[in-house]
């Protein structure tokens, strides 16, 4: 590459090769890189996506790292601007991406642990990388346990993925909804009450949690509950986002900028941070 | 460093030189009591005594609307869009130039900024040591008086005609000796310009934190949940002037627009500001600083804290400029940091 | 693709909007490359048209206008106002603050034509309003880009931010600091602070910032000098259909 031409605000090309509805607003889109290399990112990480013309927004990386595959996976609710422009794009269709950004989860620290994963809404969709990650290691690690929190039936994504996942037994699943339909069969309640219901090694379990703002200060004091020390808890958090580089200031949690030092964080460092959580 | 004795009379000809070769810009008066960098052309009366620029020098490192990327919608593809147009900034003054020295740590840090980078580089910074003091300036209580680096020369004003100039970089001494051989300073001329600096600092203390400087990070630290916050911020505007007018505030946007055919466009960034009730909102309409006290404490944090703890240095450069352009009356961190220190000095 | 296609229509205004749009010329036929326009300014009622986008002008002020604004909306996917008269009512909105005989005398003068009229209202105090080109005039800049994002189909994007950023970001010396008034720290950006480049100060035309500190407002002018009267005349010219004109 010419050095001298980099600039890292440029996208580059990615083909869009799949697009799987999950629920009435989330979609999976599947893309392939055009540059034929996998993209080598970790879980937890982000990438920019522009729609020329419409603008770029941030969205996990929902599949797991792959060694030679040279697609990845994301997983976006309809919302605004961007999402929505996604969504009316067919497989053949071009976007530009920047990254892998951001920090990850730190899965050398999980191996011989148990784990314990709470994904509250579309929280699932980024857990998915890590998930997938260390089932592809299964022998490595501990126990895994899946926490997943929605609000009503309806809004449940990767419903049968998650299934396979609890028929297997390589994860014990625990599934709750807060509003529940006549449909729905199982736990009822906010994804907090699902954690006295799992019996936990609290000094060898890591936690990793994903959700929308408000349900992290009760899963956290869940897991203080029993036993589990801020070290071995991790979170991401979302913030706007516009630069992914540490400079456009939008992302601020305090002094952090979630785009570089997220969005994921060890507890303990973020604990001190009137604007985390 | 070596420093040389320029006259007065020597000047109308280097800045011709120079405007062939630069965009050359100079202090001037813009209307009585307002003062700004301006294109320099022949007979401009340069503001010597000017104690403020209206706007500071961050919009020639970083426009208020800057090109990043073109794209072309049929083939997705982007290229980077590089403007540095070459230009002398003639007669900033130190504390500015101090914010320049801040914005390069930013935009350096990671993943270099490029755009901001190639302006810098392209950018000559003459510094000029004040000779007036803004009313509302507290620059030399915030160890901003003096840079020691990030200009090309320092000029001094050590008589009605006479100047002299120390040697910040090579290209700066090139510059100068553009018409012919240069005087280096005597020891007489360089304590002149050792008192002209001492003079102005006299002026500028006037105006001060009522502790050191190097105190605020602890003492915001312990103010977080200050009333001060909301009190002063139930007058906040939400305008934004605050950030935009600070020569170290760095945020933006970043937007497009496409051409008039919809086949290829333009991605910019715009200058923006954490005083804007927008600046955290996410779609769905969650906002993470919803309130104006939010927002009104992060930038105190950021002036006094967050840039701080990141390289060691007050965001705040004590320029006074967001003091007068807040219509509100809200947004002086020397009477903020102050009060925050008499409300906690029963801890100390 | 077929061709979106887009109407315009007006009401009550000048019509300097259209006036506008026609100033962008050669640009226009470009964007105008990407749709058909299908109807400027006579709507059929009863008849069932139907467009893409429905660019509307000026305000509603009799009962009728409401009939017609409605079937508008109801052949239209995206309504846009474009606008002062038709985003936030504009000076239309002066009459409601004046007697009815006094107003009809300044408007029609001696010959007072009779026909019903209410208090003057935006588009959307009657239907759904889906973007809007606000400023009297619009921007013809800003008409060409909210119409481009349109094409392009995305929800347009107006700045939610005083014209503050972007008096700061021209460099202007601010008018309060001249000893002068300015509405600028209440109204919605996207003009570029025009008034205020060239020499004068913000009328508001644009409409109110969102979460516009009102309160806050009327200190900093008051503050700066401006005796209630005149504070209420500046806050009325414009912004008569806001909280801010009371
Ligand atoms: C690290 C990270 C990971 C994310 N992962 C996912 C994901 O996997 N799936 C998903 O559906 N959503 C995810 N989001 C949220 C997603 O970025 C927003 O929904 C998206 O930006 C909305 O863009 P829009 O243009 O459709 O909305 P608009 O309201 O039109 O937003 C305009 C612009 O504002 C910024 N913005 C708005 N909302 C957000 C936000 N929540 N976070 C960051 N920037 C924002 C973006 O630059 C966006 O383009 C993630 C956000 C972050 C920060
Ligand atoms: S905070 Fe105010 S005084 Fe400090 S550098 Fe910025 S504009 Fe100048
Ligand atoms: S300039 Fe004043 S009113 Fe405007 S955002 Fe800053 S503090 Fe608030
Ligand atoms: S002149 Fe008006 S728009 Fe400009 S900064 Fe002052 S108040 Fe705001
Ligand atoms: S400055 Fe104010 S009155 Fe002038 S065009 Fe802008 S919003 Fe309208
Ligand atoms: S997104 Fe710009 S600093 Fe984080």
């Amino acid at each position: 590459m010419n050095t001298k031409l980099f600039s890292p605000y440029v996208p580059r090309p990615v083909t869009l090769v799949e697009k799987t509805p999950l629920s009435d607003f989330v979609t999976r889109f599947t893309f392939e890189q055009d540059n034929g290399k996998p993209l080598a990112h970790k879980p937890g990480q982000f990438v920019n996506l522009s729609i020329y013309g419409i603008g770029e927004a941030p969205f996990s990386i929902s599949s797991p790292p792959r060694r030679t595959n040279i697609t990845f996976e994301i997983a976006v609710r309809k919302i605004g601007a961007v999402t929505s422009a996604l969504h009316a794009l067919e497989p053949g269709a071009k976007v530009g991406i920047r990254g892998p950004y951001g920090s990850s989860f730190p899965v050398m620290k999980f191996v011989g642990k148990d784990i314990l994963i709470v994904a509250g809404g579309l929280g699932y969709i980024p857990l998915r990388s890590l998930l997938f990650y260390q089932l592809r290691h299964r022998d490595e690690f501990g126990r895994m346990i899946l926490m997943v929190g929605t609000r009503d039936p309806k809004e449940r994504i990767f419903v049968d993925e998650i299934a396979d996942l609890a028929k297997s037994g390589d994860v014990e699943v625990l599934e709750t909804v807060d509003m529940p339909d006549s449909t729905w069969k199982g736990n009822v309640g906010v994804i907090t009450t699902l954690l006295p219901k799992a019996e936990l090694d609290p000094g060898n379990t890591f936690v990793a949690m994903v959700g929308p703002p408000i349900m992290y200060r009760f899963v956290i004091a869940e897991c203080r509950k029993k036993g589990i020390a801020s070290e071995q808890i991790f979170v991401s958090l979302e913030r706007k986002m516009k630069c992914g580089l540490g400079k456009c200031g939008h992302c601020q949690i305090n002094e952090l900028n979630t785009c570089i030092d997220g969005p994921v964080f060890c507890y303990t460092d973020i604990e001190a941070y009137q604007e985390a959580i | 460093m070596t420093t040389y004795t320029v006259y007065k009379e020597q000047l109308p000809g280097l800045f011709e030189k120079w405007s062939k070769l630069y965009a050359l810009h100079v202090p001037a008066r813009l209307r009585e009591g307002f003062y700004d960098l301006v294109p320099w052309k022949k007979d401009l009366e340069i503001a010597w005594d000017y104690d403020v620029a209206y706007n500071s020098a961050k919009r020639f490192v970083m426009p208020p609307h800057e090109a990043l990327i073109t794209y072309d919608r049929r083939t997705c593809e982007a290229k980077p869009v590089f403007d540095a147009p070459k230009q002398i900034l003639f007669g900033v003054h130190p504390y500015d130039v101090k914010a320049l020295n801040q914005l390069d740590q930013i935009m350096e840090a990671g993943s270099p900024d490029q755009n901001y980078i190639r302006r810098r580089e392209a950018t000559v910074v003459m510094v000029f040591e004040p000779l007036t003091v803004s009313s509302s300036a507290f620059w030399a209580s915030v160890g901003a008086s003096s840079v020691a680096h990030g200009f090309d020369l320092y000029w001094t004003k050590i008589g009605p005609a006479a100047f002299t100039v120390e040697v910040g970089s090579v290209r700066g001494e090139e510059l100068l000796g553009m018409n012919g051989p240069l005087l280096a300073s005597t020891a007489g001329d360089k304590e002149g310009a050792r008192r002209a600096k001492a003079r102005v600092l006299a002026k500028a203390r006037k105006n001060a934190l009522r502790y050191n400087w190097e105190e605020t990070p602890r003492l915001l630290a312990k103010c977080w949940d200050s009333p001060l916050w909301r009190r002063y911020s139930q007058m906040c505007l939400a305008c934004g002037s605050c950030n935009l007018v600070c020569p170290t505030c760095y945020c933006f946007d970043i937007r497009e627009e496409s051409d008039d055919q919809l086949e290829t466009g333009v991605r910019s960034r715009e200058w923006d500001g954490c005083m804007l009730e927008g600046f955290a909102k996410v779609a769905g309409n969650h906002n993470f600083r919803p309130k104006a006290q939010d927002r009104y404490r992060h930038r105190y944090f950021r002036k006094g804290k967050y840039i701080y703890d990141k390289i060691g240095e007050l965001g705040c450069v004590g320029c006074g400029r967001c003091v007068r352009a807040c219509t509100a009356g809200i947004a002086n961190p020397l009477k903020v940091f102050n009060e925050l220190w008499e409300e906690t000095a029963h801890e100390y | 693709m077929a061709k979106p296609k887009i109407a315009f229509f007006d009401f009550a205004g000048c019509e300097g909007d259209q006036l506008q749009i026609a100033n962008l010329e050669e640009r226009l036929l470009d964007i105008l490359g990407h749709v058909e326009v299908v109807s400027f300014r006579e709507v059929v009622t009863g008849h069932s048209d139907d467009y893409d986008v429905a660019f509307v002008e000026g305000s509603i002020t009799r009962p009728e206008d409401e009939i017609r604004l409605k079937e508008i909306r109801k052949n239209a996917k995206v309504l846009v106002a474009l606008g002062a008269c038709a985003a936030i009512g504009g000076i239309n909105c002066l009459k409601n603050f004046m007697a009815e005989n006094v107003y009809r005398e300044e408007v029609y003068g001696g010959s007072a034509r009779w026909f019903p009229t209410y208090a003057a209202r935006p588009l959307k105090s009657v239907v759904k309003v889906d973007a809007e080109v606000p400023g009297c005039p619009i921007d013809p800049v800003e008409f060409a880009r909210i119409t481009k994002e349109l094409l392009q189909g995305r929800a347009p994007w107006i700045p939610d931010f005083p014209v503050c950023v972007e008096c700061k970001q021209a460099g202007n010396v601010c008018r309060y600091e001249m000893g002068k008034m300015c509405l600028g720290i209440i109204t919605r950006a996207g003009c570029k602070a025009a008034c205020v480049t060239e020499g004068a100060h913000c009328w508001g035309c644009r409409g109110l910032v969102p979460g516009a500190n009102l309160d806050a407002a009327r200190i900093v002018m008051d503050r700066a000098g401006s005796d209630r009267k005149a504070t209420q005349d500046l806050l009325r010219f414009f912004l008569g259909d806001t909280g801010a004109a009371l």
